[in-house]
Formats: C-alpha cells, structure tokens, sequence
C-alpha cells in the first residue's frame, strides 16, 4: 500500500515537472516566425510552355506561388553573370520549376504593396536550382542574405524536428515541423541526374522555395510538398551553386559520369576476373559528361572513389549519415574541379585512374532531355515541319508518354541508355571536342504535313524520320534549311527512313516560295523558321 | 502486302462466341445446310509457354459446300481439342475433324466423322461477287439466342480489309448492314439462294457493320487445297507509295496520263525480289492500269492492285508493268508465298517453342507474344518490326528472348529479368532456339560459364554451365514443367 502511494507520488512529480519544462522545450525548438515574415519574399510565376505539337504556338497560361530566399553570391571576376550583380551580391535563390517557361516573375514584400519584377540570372534545370535578380534597389532594403548551416543527421542535431512554414494567408504564416526521413539519392527524371535529396516527413503544406530550418539554423530549401511528405535541397549543394553561378563556365553540379551495375552473382564476377569478395560495382554505361566519364570503360569494376572503398551494392561509409549511396560523396566531399583516383579492376587487373570531379551537363544526347526556357526549333517548308525528337516532344503525349508515345520514337529514347547508343556517345563527344559549336547528332523528323496543295498526297505522314533532304544526310534540323539550299534540279527531295507512311516525296522549287507564304498566311505561322 | 507496318487493329473484332444454342427446325433448304459449330478450345500460354490455358468453349457457324464438306472460318475452329456440330433444330451434335485450315484468309473445312449427318442435306453453291446496293442474306447462330438467325442488309462496301485472326493480312472483303453479331462467324451471306461469302467480322467502332469473306477468296482457297495442301495466299512482296501528287509524278517523268504506284521496297525473298526494282512505278498489273493512289477497277469498285495477286495461286505468273528509267517495262514474275516468317502473324494450332536453361526461360519473339500487355517495348518492337526495314539482312531466323526467369540459385540475382533479348551465347550469334539448344548440348565439358549478351543491355547474364545442368531438372519440378524445351512447334488437334 505504502509502496503503491510513494510510486503515485514520483508519477505525480514527474508528470507536474515534465508539464511545466515542456512548453519552454518546445518554445525552446519552435523557430519564430517574425524574422521570416520580415524578410519573407513570395513569388508568383506566370508560366507559359511552349507547345511542342504546334511550335510556334504557346500553351495555356498557369501560375505558381513559392518563396525565394535572399542569398549572397561571391563577387566573381571576369563573370557575366556577376556583371549584373547588384546590391552587393544580392539576389533571390528558388526552385527551376518555379520559374521555369515563365512570362513573368512577381515577388512581393511584407509591408510593400507594390510588387517587384524580378528576372531570371541563371537556372539549372538538371539541379532544380534559379537565380533571380530585381533591378529596382528599393526591393532589398533591410534584406539580408540567409545565412547557410550545413544539415545535420537526426544524431547529431540537438533536436530531431525539422521546420518549415506554410502560409494561410498573406498575413498569417505558421510553422510546420517534420523530421529528416533520410538523405538520399535523389533522381531527376526530366534531366536523368542523380542529386543529393532530403526527404522528409511532417512537413506538406510548405511550398517549393521555402526554407528548411533545423536548430533554428537554414539547411535546405523544400523543392516540393504533398501529403507523402517534402523534398528539399541541402544547404550543401546550395552553397555549392552559388558559390559557382556567378562563373560564365557555370555548367550544373558535381555528377558521376557512368551507371553501374551491382553483380548479380558469384559467377558473374568470377567471369569479369573481379576477386571474389571484393565490394565494388560494375560500370554499365559511360556518360557523356560527368566524373569518371574521361578514363572509364564500360565493364570496369569500381572498388573506391577517393578514400572512399564502395561496397556491392554502391554505397560508401558517409561521416554524416553513415551507409548511403556514393553520389552522397557530392554533397559535401567532392566538389567540382578537385583531384581523385578512382580505384578498379580493369580485365582482371588492379587500376588506379586520376581523374578531376566534374559536373552534369545537357548535351550529348541523341534524344535532348527535357529543357526549359528555349522555345522549340522547327522548320517549316512546303507544310513539311521538321523537328528534332525531344523528350519535350514526346512527353506532348501526357503523362504516361511512355508508354503512350509512338514506339518508334520512344526507341530511340531507350537507345540513349544501351550498348547501341555507345558508339554515338564517343562520336559525339568527339565532336563536341573538336568543334564546340557543333551541336549533337539529332533525330530529325517531319512531325505533321500542314496542308496545302504542294503536299497533297503526302498529308498522311506523321512522325517521319527524315534520313536525306537533297541527298544531304540530315544530322541535325540545322540540317535541313542547308539541303533545301541544294535541290536536284527543280525538285526537292525528302526522304525518310523506311518504315514510316512513305519513304520519300517530293516539292517542287517553283512551287515551295508560293506555298510557304500560303502556308504562313493561312494557318498565321509568325515564322516558317524558328531561328 | 502489310508487312513490317505496324498496324493494331483492336477495332475490328472476329464474330465467335462462347453461346450455346439450340437450333430449331427450318423448312429452308439452305437453313438445313447451316450448323451450328462449338468449338471445346485451349490455346496455350504465351507468358508460361509450357502451359495451356483453361479450356473454353466457343461458337460459330458453318455451311456445307459439297457432299461432306462444311466451310467455316479458321478462328472459329483454331486450337480445337473438339469439334461438335448441330443441324438446326437437332439437339445431336456429330464430332468433326478440321480437314483444312487457312489461317491468312480465315477459312477453313470441316468433315463430321458420322457419314449418316450427311443425309438429306443439299450443299449451298457458292456465287459471285455481289453488286454494290445488292440485297444479301446472313444465317447463322449470333448471340442473343437459340435459333438460327436471318438478317438482311445490302451491301455498302467492297474493298481491301485487314482480317483481324491473322493480324497482318489484308484481303478483300465485303462490308455489308445486314447484321452480323458474335456466333455469325462462318455463317453463309447468301444472294439468289447461293452463297457469296463467309460472315467473319465487325467494326466496333460503327453501328450496323458487318464482313464477310468473298466468293474469289473462298475459290481461292478450294483450289488451293485440291492437292490436300494448303500453300497460302500468295504476296506480291512490294511496299509502295502514292503518286497523288503530281509534281512527284513529274519528277518520274511519267507521262502525261499514266498513272501508277510508286515501289519504296522489295521485299527480300518475295515474289518481286529480282523483277521489281525499288523506285519502279507500277502502271500495270495483267491487264488492268493501276491508279495513283494503286487501285485498280475491280467490278464496279476500286480495290488495291494485290487483288490480281491474290486471286491467283503460288507458281501462277503474273504480268507486270513497270515505268523505269524512262521507258516502260513489261515484266513476268512467279507468285510466292509472303516472304515473311510465321512470327509475324497470330499464331494457332501450336504450342510455343521454348528452352528452358538454369531457369532462365527462353522464348522466339512472335506476334502472339509482343500482343501480351506490356510487351510492345522498344527494344521488342524493334527486333519484331523495324530490324530489318533499319538494318536489313541482320535479322536473324528467330528474336530470342528470356521472357522470365524460374527463381533458383544457379539464376540469383537475375529473377526479375524480363524480355532480356539474346545476342549472344559465349560470343557466337544465336540465330534459333534450336540453334541455342544446340550450342548449350555442344558446349565443351570444361566450360565454367554461359555468357548471354544483348545489344540492348549493358550487362550480359552469366551463369555458371555446370551448376545450370544439375539444377535443371529440380527447376523443372520444382515449377510443375514437364519438359524443359519443346523446339518442335509441334501440331496438336486435339479432336483428331
């Protein structure tokens, strides 16, 4: 009985005790809202895509609202884009996608009814990283430049909540809070790049460019939230971009320049003469850009990046947060231009390869992954409009284009990433090294036949993979304005790859002037040529 | 004339239903001679090629042609394992056998086993072509009840159609109102009290439209088979394109009022292959002119050139015209059978090849396959459709492919490979399943490892040989398979 009151007693203490120092814990944690609302500037981003399907026409007008944070670049020498630095450096910082395609760029400030216009300095789609710059120096008054702390993992903050805003109103913000689920690899379909990622929980009412807190520190910026938690970027890749964009040889962020392969089993690494328990991964593809790209060969087996031994199924021993993929070295262990071996097995035999880390790139690719902010090129001549297959013209057919898109086209897509593409890859990265402005080889196709009574008989063709124009071979769209230059005689030749509607047609050079200005008028094409 | 085009015709839907009916008595002395056929089918399992899916039970119609013979349609009969028919008004139904089979023009003949059906039964004569507007007949036993049915229509349409059951073959056909429903098939479409076509399909996408095959087909096929084989319809083997566009004939030189059709290709091994030349423009066709757009007068209608070809049987020879390098050409080439392999169309009547090696399953790409939900890849599309027209003459006999893999130690890490195209074995090019049969029994004794590689993976699969030849066969058992291969492509009719 006695026993049962005494332990009464300790509960009763223990729970007034713990009621009294929670509030002050939490208030302790919960950051303030007031120095943000202060300096909070929201951006509302009219966006229009280009419409691919028709180039020279635009898609329905959309817009978005987010936040944009104040960051401080180095002023950098000999930089364009430092050149249009004001303010001491200062500029906005927010997600691509915000700003992507965008006529128009508002923000607007607490307190300042007039909103600012702001432009564009630079974006990196692959990162889903955009600068923004406001000319008008009223905009800055009393802004201050965040001020970055490196994320830490969930055992190393003093707390394990993470915080964001969302916005009720304009004048009523409150403070979201989550937890770090993990920081992982994340993979930007629409670039094919592989990027450090937090993921986190709790946090779904946040918007893309909004602020990560943790100890009442900036870790990140969200990239998205949704019921299914948020993404955001780690304050280490941000100052890592900004520590770069004002270089004109800014291309994107630190990036392995292969795929790899883990092996399937004991038999397969005895067959490649890789010792069988030695952990590293298998190289299956050779980028055309990236780390690694310059000295390794498909079939390599990649045993350590740095001081960093890999293990079997591609992860090294992170000091932070501990087993996790390789690309995680990129965050915060190798940045671009720094020295590194990597260590592998080449035809049974121990290698050590220098290399330098270098970055993501665009180009290379047969079919261009998703761009934004560059209107689609196209030529038109007698209704016949070219254009290069893109994965911004595939994904014209919805969402599930993948599936849904002509598989002709998509099979050029799917030879991007095999075997059958690797000569192409050398090829072109042999171009692009001997003469920097050529472009890409492309797939060049005729997309419709816009009607008119030049091309009658020929209105069926869609999606035609266009092989000559004139005997020329068509690489590029480039391409093909050159070979109309060039007829046989009076005609003009096309011809296609076999297996579309027909395999060749003709125009005649009389006839092409006449119709291509009954083209222009009739269907109210602004230009036959989109360059 | 379709080949290598990637066409899907879902539309178009073949006039079989799993119905049972019970015919009712008809004073009609054509009634008399129109059954009822039920169909107890099984048709294998693409996914799982060693299997055979549940048996069905379907039905369809049938007429007889002379004293012991019933025509019907080849979807209504395929992968048979019995075959009853019903006299109208009967409720007895007699076994029969399928005597013969065209899968390409969707026909075929059945014999009942007791010569005692044959009793008191007239044969229908078949008839001609039928004029455009004419009034036709249909019998048969569709859905929606028991009896034999009969509807009238006219017929709206005469022309070339793609026939749903082989998939890739376009024939002509007769596009009439007269209603034709699910069971039709294999009916008679009867004018003057004579047949003049086999009702076999319809267009889901439009109300009150019917098909049935043509008298010049069915003939056709008759004569085809009077030597007790069936050879098939003969192709042309040319893909071509319009000459509507009249700059494009001028850029040929054609002359003024000579029409004729464009050759883009021709196809390797066809009945052209050697006379027909990429770039001719075919004016001609026996005596008939060819239009721009290749049509040629055909009764009252206007029907693709191929009709003079398919009109006739493989061996015949054919006059052909041709504007080539200025000057007109008259040619003679012998007709063959279509320069394609039975890959490219549906396949029936047989059971899948396959090869089963560390339980890795082994399949060759075919039409039947690449249908199968998910399967129209990119890497599958190419191997099936666009190799040869992008890479020609590096196609080999047989795509193989592994379709799934049979989880078992020998194959881990490899248990979710699917649709992994085959290259390769230890370096050499594998042309068949046979071949790669072959190559895995002629394999030395010392070999360590099978090495199978794909243009269109990065990493090849490599499997230890002498751990895959002890497990094969607790694979086998330990997945319900009772043989490991079947390279046969073997027939089985089950009612015979």
């Amino acid at each position: 009985m006695i026993k049962n009151n005494l332990f009464s007693f300790i509960l009763g203490c223990a729970l007034i005790f713990t009621s009294l120092l929670l509030p002050q814990v939490l208030q302790a944690e919960v950051p303030s809202i007031k120095p943000w609302f202060k300096q909070a500037v929201l951006l509302k981003s009219y966006q229009q895509s280009f419409d691919w399907l028709t180039p020279w026409e635009k898609r329905e007008i959309r817009t978005q609202t987010g936040m944009a944070l104040v960051v401080r670049l180095p002023l950098m020498k000999n930089s364009e884009t430092a050149g249009t630095f004001q303010n001491q450096g200062l500029h906005l910082l927010t997600t691509a996608e915000m700003v992507a395609d965008a006529t128009l760029l508002e923000v607007t400030r607490k307190n300042i009814r007039q909103p600012f216009q702001a432009k564009l300095v630079l974006m990196d789609y692959a990162a889903n990283l955009a600068l923004l710059n406001i000319e008008d120096s009223n905009f800055w008054d009393g802004l201050k430049p965040i001020e970055w702390s490196p994320v830490k993992s969930k055992s190393k903050a003093d707390t394990e909540n993470i915080y964001s805003f969302k916005i009720k109103s304009t004048q009523e913000w409150e403070v979201e809070s989550g937890t770090i689920e993990l920081m992982t690899v994340g993979h930007r379909g629409v670039s094919d790049a592989w990027l450090p990622l937090l993921k986190l929980s709790g946090i779904s009412k946040s918007g893309q460019g909004f602020p990560l807190l943790q100890d009442n520190e900036t870790v990140g910026m969200i990239l998205e939230a949704g019921k299914d938690g948020a993404k955001a970027i780690p304050t280490q890749m941000l100052i890592e971009f900004l520590a770069h964009a004002g270089s004109a040889s800014y291309k994107s962020l630190a990036h392995r320049g292969f795929s790899w392969r883990r092996l399937p089993q004991r038999s397969t690494a005895d067959y490649f003469q890789i010792p069988q328990e030695l952990p590293g991964i298998w190289i299956s593809r050779i980028l055309p850009y990236g780390t690694g790209s310059d000295v390794l060969q498909r079939g390599d087996y990649l045993t350590k990046i740095g001081k960093w031994p890999l293990s079997h199924d591609g992860k090294i021993q992170h000091s932070e947060w501990g087993l996790s993929l390789f690309d995680l070295l990129f965050l915060d262990q190798l940045k671009v231009g720094d020295s590194l071996e990597l260590e592998l097995i080449r035809d049974g035999k121990p290698l050590v390869l220098p290399t330098r880390v270098s970055a993501y790139e665009e180009d290379g690719r047969t079919v261009p992954l998703k761009r934004v902010g560059h209107p689609p090129r196209y030529v038109i001549q007698g209704g016949f409009l070219f254009q290069e297959l893109s994965l911004n013209y595939l994904s014209m057919w919805g969402a599930n284009w993948r599936t849904r898109a002509p598989v002709r086209l998509r099979l050029f897509l799917e030879q991007n990433k095999t075997v059958l593409m690797d000569d192409n890859f050398k090829r072109v990265k042999a171009e692009s090294a001997s003469k920097n402005t050529e472009p890409a080889t492309r797939i060049v196709l005729v997309t419709q036949v816009i009607p008119d009574e030049i091309n009658i008989g020929y209105q069926k063709l869609s999606n035609a993979i266009v092989l000559r124009i004139n005997g020329q071979q068509i690489r590029r769209l480039k391409d093909v304005s050159e070979a109309f230059l060039n007829p046989e005689m009076e005609f003009h030749r096309i011809d296609f790859l076999p297996g579309s509607d027909r395999l060749s047609v003709v125009l005649t050079v009389a006839g092409l002037k006449q119709s291509n200005l009954r083209i222009k008028n009739n269907f109210r094409i602004p230009k036959l040529q989109s360059y | 004339m379709l080949y290598f085009k990637v066409k899907f015709y879902f539309l178009q839907i073949c006039l079989w239903t799993v119905v049972l009916s019970t015919a009712q008595a008809s004073s009609d002395r054509i009634e008399q001679s129109v059954f009822r056929i039920t169909n107890f089918q099984q048709s294998p399992d693409w996914q799982s090629p060693w299997k055979l899916k549940p048996t069905g039970k379907g039905q369809g119609s049938g007429f007889l042609i002379n004293d012991d013979l019933i025509l019907t349609n080849a979807h209504v009969v395929s992968d048979s394992r019995m075959l009853l028919v019903n006299k109208i008004s009967s409720p007895e139904p007699f076994l029969a056998d399928v005597v013969a089979i065209a899968h390409d023009s969707d026909l075929a003949l059945l014999k009942v086993r007791d010569s005692n059906f044959y009793l008191n039964l007239t044969p229908l004569k078949l008839g001609g072509l039928p004029e455009l507007r004419s009034r036709v007949r249909a019998y048969g036993y569709p859905m929606g009840g028991q009896e034999l049915s009969r509807t009238e229509g006219v017929v709206s349409r005469i022309e070339f159609g793609t026939y749903v059951h082989p998939g890739i073959d376009s024939h002509l056909l007769v596009q009439t109102d007269s209603a034709i429903n699910p069971g039709n098939s294999g009916g008679p479409v009867t004018q003057s009290g004579k047949a003049i076509g086999v009702a076999f399909q319809s267009n889901l996408r439009l109300n009150d439209v019917g098909y049935f095959i043509p008298v010049p087909l069915i003939t056709r096929f008759l004569k085809d088979m009077q030597d007790g084989k069936y050879d098939g319809v003969p192709e042309l083997g040319v893909e071509t394109s319009s000459l509507i566009n009249r700059d494009y004939r001028r850029y040929l030189e054609l002359p003024e009022n000579t029409a004729g059709i464009l050759v883009d290709r021709v196809v390797p091994r066809s009945s052209a292959e050697g006379v027909i030349l990429s770039g001719d423009v075919l004016t001609k066709i026996e005596d008939m002119h060819i239009d721009t757009a290749g049509m040629v007068k055909y009764g009252e209608q206007q029907v693709t050139f191929f009709i003079e070809a398919e009109n006739r049987q493989i061996g015949d020879l054919l006059k052909i015209q041709v504007w080539r390098n200025g000057k007109f050409h008259d040619l003679n080439l012998t007709l063959k059978a279509a320069p394609f392999g039975a890959e490219m169309r549906n396949s029936y009547d047989e059971l899948p090849e396959y090869l089963i090696f560390g339980g890795l399953v082994f399949i060759a790409l075919n039409r039947n396959y690449i249908h199968l939900p998910g399967n129209v890849t990119p890497p599958l599309a190419f191997e099936h459709w666009y190799r040869e027209l992008e890479r020609p003459r590096t196609r080999k006999d047989q795509a193989v492919l592994i379709s799934r893999v049979l989880p078992s130690s020998v194959n881990s890490g490899y248990s979710n490979l699917h649709n992994f195209i085959v290259n390769t074995l230890n370096g050499k090019s594998i042309n068949t399943l046979y071949d790669l049969d072959k190559m895995l029994k002629d394999m030395p004794p010392d070999t360590r490892h099978v090495v199978f590689e794909s243009e269109w993976q990065n990493m090849p699969i490599v499997l230890d040989y002498k751990k895959s030849l002890e497990q094969q066969q607790s694979v086998l058992k330990r997945y319900g398979i009772l043989a490991g291969s079947n390279l046969s492509g073997m027939q089985y009719k089950g009612s015979q």
